[in-house]
């Protein structure tokens, strides 16, 4: 049982990581361009925040998975589903950061900008010397929040077969008559919220050094 | 010829900007002089045709009630809004040209080096919170100004030692008092070497002791040749640092001299009316 559990929470391990290093700078750039003065784009980004945060992750699983077949006639082999949940937890949770992102910018003080602006920084030098450590401050307990449901989501894998943690505890259940599976499942899942809890506060600790 | 058209003449001739400041103190340019100006609002007009200069070594302060302009005018003399109409000009940098409608046009590349003329400290002084006191001072000059970070850190602790916060070098902001970081926000601007130094409202947090500190700080920064151009509405600070006012009442200069003069005998019956209430 042990064995079956592990190759699953590997899996979901994967799912996860894969999501957090493709959403968090995906996330940036639909922020910033939800932020752009240049209007098309911002509308365009504004469209996409709120279609993928408007829909079940579930249902954009399924819409990234059949996409080839219907939109493209082309047939998908076996490795496809777990592609499929990628690039849609990638898409779905950048939307999520992005707005976060976004609010952690605006709330930075206009002062801030014109005191960069008067000692002759770029707008890029400022977004990043100025604004941006700032910002990565201001939005980290609302990263933390996303990023232990993150862990959790990685079990909606399940509905495309994926064989991560959930869907191998199920097969579990299935076969052994025996909720156990489940049981050690769910603390493979709490265990993993705490370390993310606990590594979230020690980088939350680091940036306690100002206030501002 | 009036002295403003001999100045016109003598600056149009050195449109391109002369990198060598000495130049303009050869030629007697004023560090930073303003003409003509005007600044609407959504059809308010806030600035009517304002002209002000500062002098290297000189004080000049702006004085008037709130709403008068004062803010407006600072806003626009350091770059963060734009006068839609008049000439500006930093030493011989003429910063602002005049288009076919005859309203002021900013080019990119004369505000940029314009923006190396002057520093500003703010009145809630918008230091990067995230920054050690030394990173504050030391970040623009390395990553604007591209200037050796060693020598840079040299000169910004020679700067913290005159403004008396050595020992804070390597505090953030928010481990300061207000007057602490009101002088970090100095040696930030005086780091940059800006040849005018704004102050927005110098002293509206400061008690006796520090207003006191303060206007030495001015007053040996006038000394070493800087231009000082202070906004405020406490009228006692005006007179005891500058070496000139101008009032400011309702977006016009209405009265303009030597500190004691303007402060002691206005002219201006609104100006009398105004420094009469002031000292209630």
């Amino acid at each position: 049982m042990m064995g079956m559990l592990l190759s699953g929470y590997r899996i979901s391990m994967i799912i996860f990581a894969v999501t957090l290093v493709g959403s968090i700078p995906l996330g940036m750039l639909v922020a910033l361009g939800r932020l752009s003065k240049f209007k098309p784009l911002s509308l365009l980004m504004q469209l996409f925040i709120s279609v993928l945060r408007g829909t079940p992750l579930m249902l954009q699983m399924f819409a990234v998975s059949f996409m080839p077949y219907y939109v493209f006639g082309l047939k998908t082999d076996a490795n496809f589903p777990m592609i499929a949940v990628l690039i849609s937890f990638v898409i779905n949770y950048a939307a999520y950061f992005a707005e976060i992102y976004r609010s952690g910018i605006q709330s930075i003080p206009r002062g801030q900008y014109e005191a960069a602006e008067v000692l002759g920084y770029s707008s890029r030098q400022t977004f990043q010397r100025i604004v941006l450590p700032q910002v990565v401050k201001r939005v980290l307990p609302a990263m933390g929040n996303e990023v232990v449901t993150l862990v959790k989501d990685t079990s909606l894998a399940f509905s495309l077969g994926v064989l991560e943690m959930f869907t191998q505890a199920r097969a579990i259940v299935t076969s052994q008559r025996t909720m156990a599976a489940f049981a050690v499942a769910a603390l493979i899942y709490w265990v993993t919220c705490l370390i993310i809890e606990y590594i979230m506060r020690r980088i939350e600790k680091k940036l306690d050094y100002y206030h501002d | 010829m009036t002295n403003a058209e001999k100045h016109d003449a003598r600056a149009s001739r050195h449109q391109i900007p002369v990198p060598d400041a000495s130049v303009s103190q050869i030629l007697g340019l004023p560090a930073v002089y303003v003409k003509g100006a005007r600044k609407s609002f959504s059809g308010r007009e806030v600035l009517h045709d304002v002209s002000l200069s500062i002098a290297r070594g000189e004080v000049v302060s702006v004085i008037g009630p709130s709403g008068a302009g004062k803010s407006t005018l600072l806003r626009c003399l350091t770059l963060l809004d734009t006068f839609d109409a008049g000439e500006l000009y930093y030493g011989s940098l003429r910063v602002t040209e005049r288009d076919e409608n005859g309203r002021a046009s900013y080019s990119k590349d004369a505000s940029a080096k314009a923006r190396m003329q002057f520093g500003i400290v703010f009145q809630n002084y918008n230091l990067f919170p995230h920054f050690t006191v030394m990173r504050n001072v030391c970040d623009a000059p390395i990553a604007v100004q591209g200037r050796d970070p060693a020598k840079v850190e040299a000169e910004a602790k020679q700067i913290l030692e005159r403004l008396g916060l050595a020992e804070h070098a390597e505090k953030v902001p928010n481990q300061l008092s207000g007057g602490q970081q009101q002088r970090v926000a100095i040696a930030r601007a005086l780091a940059m070497h800006p040849k005018v130094l704004y102050f927005d409202e110098a002293t509206s947090a400061l008690d006796p002791r520090l207003t006191a500190d303060m206007r030495r700080i001015i007053r040996e920064l006038a000394a070493d040749g800087m231009a000082i151009g202070i906004v405020t509405h406490e009228m006692g600070f005006a007179r005891d640092v500058s070496d000139r006012v101008a009032f400011l009442l309702d977006g016009r200069i209405v009265e303009e001299g030597p500190a004691e003069e303007v402060m002691e005998n206005p002219t201006d019956a609104r100006v009398r009316e105004f420094l009469a209430t002031a000292e209630d």
